[in-house]
């Protein structure tokens, strides 16, 4: 072996800290926070506004988005097409996302036409047309895409798990994107009551990341958005009651499907959990990153799926965890097998040492990979409005990741995993997989068709 | 403007720095000159099997202490097949950096030595999972094969998909691995691009640390097959696929000139033109008329004799597949009628997408790698913007009438309903 065969020395860490936020606020007190960076010479400007599916009423799915979506659909001052036109003239590009907890309109630009960009930024929001035939153009969308998701595999297979895993009318029990029934009724004057209701200045937030001058900026969101003046809805709770506290299986029919799409977990965490870094760290191991417990295993060792992954999903109120994957149909059940023995393991026996020190080392070194990008910095900063993160949050972040121990972890896994109450979705031929599926000790068997709104348990 | 430093090893292998101390990360690229273009008869997808297999340990890293290395501190890690080429790349702290040139090199050098029938069987079983996950239990799954197959004759390169046939993965064997191994696997045939938080002379000492002992090879031999192809399929080829699907969506695809040509420049401003954003003549005309759910244009950045011009578009369960059809080939047919504006707007768009895509070293360090493996030079990244600005409307236009005419066109058209085998020839 030569010299340079063995693994090689470390050089010295240079040290990286979350650029500062310069917090301001515009003149109808809009909060307002600017990174200023010299790097490429390119801004993304956002505003967040607290106006995800959680602020829409049960019958009402989809609305959010929709509005959303229909921001650019044209302004009182602007046709949709003049719109785009304006802002891919000058090479920006431009879009409305919503989640659960927000809706972020955002464009990312050359530096030099931030003052072009973010006057038309601000009137999508505060002019939006609603214009009933191009809002039905974007129902007709969204409808599409219910289409699609119920005919692909994976999509649908997160659709049912929140379906089976939340109770009958919890909020997170629906698709973010809206059911079929209620997009279809959703009207323009929906999505303008909408708006009204909760998009404001009070709530809002603007953020801009990128190559600027921090008073240049700030005057421009200024110009645009600090005459803005309306009152907004308080939001209300989303409802994440659980289904069952027992265990189920719910298979999805789909003849002929050569594979079975997989879906294990329950009711799981909110982003405001006490032990959040432990249970990132939990995440990780269990099936979080490549090296995880489920991927050597079900992938690595047994040769079953291109991969598994395992996640929870963090919001206002508790998303589900969920362990996630596609195995070959013939060996579904043996797959369900190991993923329950890696579930009931980590609960039963927590991490061992390594494991947990590979993970804190994981999180701490990609953290500034995941920060190089102006909409990289915009998002995280985003999430610091909607969930109330303190200012020094990425500040501390390395720290608080470095002092997880072993026993923070392995109680995590105690608290937040129960296996006891897990659902298990499968979609795939059920002709096949639903009697294999019925020897293991996982709860009783539930053979569906389809998956409708209000589907039983 | 990127800073570049580039340089040959005495083995053959291409190395380009690019220091940039913004943020204390580092990139590591490699880009191997072998793809699925370099496959024989009855060994389709076996470049993507064996990029899996460069995972399976070297003789000094065992199986996954790749990913385990990376992981351990902090980078990420993986690796893509495509046409023409295969690349690894790995991010990592920059404190950290002679970790993925230690591991690349190992792999480089020294990776048969840990290769055996079990690791080839497990991942023969992930590949074909991956199949399955990807084109076989998917809606539209298929496309890409359908549409190489009538693009291209089975002589060309591109005629077979990367992914490959289920047969030929199962018959991959221990034999195949070391044989492409010794053929493909060479550090004359390489391209190793580090980008971000390092001082050049120090990353051009430990590449060679790394990489200096790993002998050359004989040049790879010639992709097999005729790569030079008319750029006319001679008619408008359609294949109807009546599927489980839920929405109609037609893939339409051209022969047109190669990335490693100056008429792919025009291309990619047709392209843009009528199918990238929300001013586009696609969103303008199909998607703002409610004629198509959406619909796009790619143009894609192959070498091998020929690249394809693509167009996806799909419809709302109710719009008939031939109405989708002669929508989306009235627009275009109608490329001869661009504007100055519209050219304009193509190049600002490109630009800005561009400088947005540079902010990450792993792409930076990718397009460096692939310029520098395409044109054996990774300087003209710098310059490739002012070769898009020079395209006139009138070169825009003449090259939509010279490559985008009813006779160089395959349309492989996906009507929902049907049983998910059946499969027609129409016209």
């Amino acid at each position: 072996m030569s010299a340079g065969r063995s693994p090689p020395q470390v050089g010295a860490i240079r040290p990286y800290e979350f650029p500062t936020i310069d917090r301001r606020r515009l003149s109808n007190g809009m909060d307002v926070r600017v990174v200023s960076q010299d790097t490429v010479p390119i801004v993304t400007a956002m505003v967040v506004l607290r106006a995800g599916e959680t602020a829409v009423a049960a019958g009402d799915s989809g609305l959010a988005v929709l509005t959303a979506d229909a921001l650019e659909g044209g302004t009182s001052r602007f046709s949709s097409t003049e719109l785009a036109r304006a802002l891919e003239d000058v090479g920006a590009s431009f879009g409305a996302a919503t989640g659960w907890d927000s809706t972020t309109v955002a464009v990312s630009c050359h530096a030099e036409h931030l003052a072009r960009a973010v006057p038309l930024l601000a009137e999508m929001i505060r002019r939006p047309a609603f214009e009933e035939a191009e809002f039905g153009r974007y129902r007709q969308q969204r409808l599409a895409t219910a289409v699609q998701r119920r005919m692909n595999p994976s999509a649908l297979a997160v659709d049912a798990h929140a379906r089976f895993v939340f109770a009958n009318g919890a909020t997170y029990g629906r698709p973010l994107g809206g059911i079929e029934a209620s997009l279809a009724r959703l009207g323009a004057d929906d999505a303008r009551a909408f708006a009204a209701r909760h998009y404001g200045p009070a709530e809002a937030a603007g953020v801009i990341v990128g190559n600027l001058d921090p008073a240049e900026a700030v005057a421009v969101l200024e110009e645009g958005l600090g005459g803005w003046q309306r009152r907004v809805e308080a939001l209300p709770e989303p409802s994440a009651r659980p289904r069952s506290r027992k265990r189920a299986v719910h298979v999805v029919n789909r003849p002929g499907s050569v594979q079975s799409q997989i879906r294990v977990g329950h009711v799981g965490v909110d982003r405001a959990v006490e032990d959040y870094f432990a249970t990132i760290v939990l995440n990780l191991i269990l099936g979080g990153s490549f090296s995880s417990r489920l991927n050597l295993n079900l992938r690595e060792r047994h040769g079953f799926t291109y991969g598994v992954t395992s996640s929870f999903a963090v919001r206002r109120g508790p998303g589900p965890f969920a362990v996630s994957t596609a195995v070959d149909s013939a060996v579904t059940a043996a797959a369900v097998t190991e993923i329950f023995r890696e579930i009931e393991g980590i609960v039963a026996a927590g991490p061992n040492r390594d494991e947990v020190e590979t993970a804190r080392n994981y999180l701490a070194g990609v953290f500034p990979l995941r920060l190089e990008t102006t909409g990289q910095i915009a998002s995280r900063i985003a999430g610091m409005i909607v969930y109330g993160l303190g200012d020094d949050y990425y500040r501390r972040y390395r720290d608080r990741v470095g002092r997880v121990t072993r026993a923070d972890v392995a109680a995590a896994a105690r608290r937040h995993i129960r296996p006891a109450e897990l659902c298990t979705v499968v979609v795939g031929d059920a002709g096949e997989v639903a009697g294999p599926l019925e020897k293991l000790d996982i709860g009783p068997v539930h053979v569906h068709d389809e998956i409708g709104p209000e589907a039983g348990g | 403007m990127i800073e570049i430093e580039q340089h040959t090893l005495a083995n053959g292998l291409r190395l380009v720095l690019a220091p940039d101390r913004t943020t204390p990360v580092v990139g590591v690229n490699l880009w191997y000159g072998v793809g699925s273009r370099n496959e024989t008869t009855g060994r389709t997808g076996f470049a993507h099997l064996f990029e899996h297999m460069m995972f399976q340990g070297s003789a000094h890293v065992p199986k996954n202490g790749h990913f385990h290395h990376i992981e351990r501190v902090g980078g990420s890690a993986n690796a893509t097949t495509w046409f023409d080429r295969t690349n690894y790349y790995d991010t990592v702290p920059s404190h950290h950096l002679d970790l993925p040139l230690w591991l690349e090199s190992d792999r480089m050098g020294w990776m048969l030595a840990a290769m055996t029938d079990e690791k080839l069987e497990n991942q023969r079983d992930v590949v074909m999972n991956e199949r399955r996950q990807r084109y076989d239990n998917q809606p539209y799954g298929d496309w890409d094969e359908r549409m190489q197959s009538l693009l291209f004759p089975a002589t060309h390169p591109y005629h077979h998909t990367v992914i490959g046939t289920m047969e030929d993965i199962a018959a991959a064997t221990l034999e195949d691995v070391h044989e492409f191994f010794a053929t493909h696997y060479l550090p004359n045939n390489a391209v190793i691009s580090v980008c971000g938080d390092f001082d050049a002379d120090h990353a051009h000492s430990r590449v060679r640390r790394y990489f200096d002992e790993i002998p050359p090879g004989p040049p790879p031999p010639p992709v097999p097959g005729t790569a030079t192809i008319p750029f006319a399929t001679g008619e408008t080829l359609r294949t109807d696929v009546h599927a489980a699907v839920p929405l109609p969506r037609i893939y339409m695809a051209s022969r047109v000139p190669p990335f490693t040509t100056d008429a792919f420049y025009p291309g990619e401003v047709v392209a843009n033109c009528l199918g990238s954003g929300r001013s586009s003549r696609f969103y303008d005309r199909l998607v703002r008329t409610r004629r198509a759910r959406s619909a796009t244009c790619h143009l894609l950045p192959l070498t091998t004799g020929v690249t394809i011009f693509l167009v996806i578009a799909t419809g709302f369960p109710d719009t008939g597949i031939d109405d989708l059809e002669h929508a989306v080939a009235a627009e275009i047919d109608d490329a001869g009628t661009l504007t100055e504006e519209e050219v304009a707007r193509a190049v600002v768009g490109a630009e800005t997408r561009t400088l947005r895509e540079l902010q990450r070293v792993e792409t930076r360090a990718d397009l460096l790698s692939m310029y520098a493996t395409c044109f054996g030079n990774a300087a003209r990244l710098n310059d490739d913007l002012s070769r898009l600005r020079i395209v006139t409307v009138a070169e825009a236009r003449e090259w939509g009438r010279s490559f985008l005419h009813p006779a160089n066109r395959v349309s492989v058209r996906y009507i929902p309903g049907g049983s998910p085998t059946a499969d027609e020839p129409a016209t």
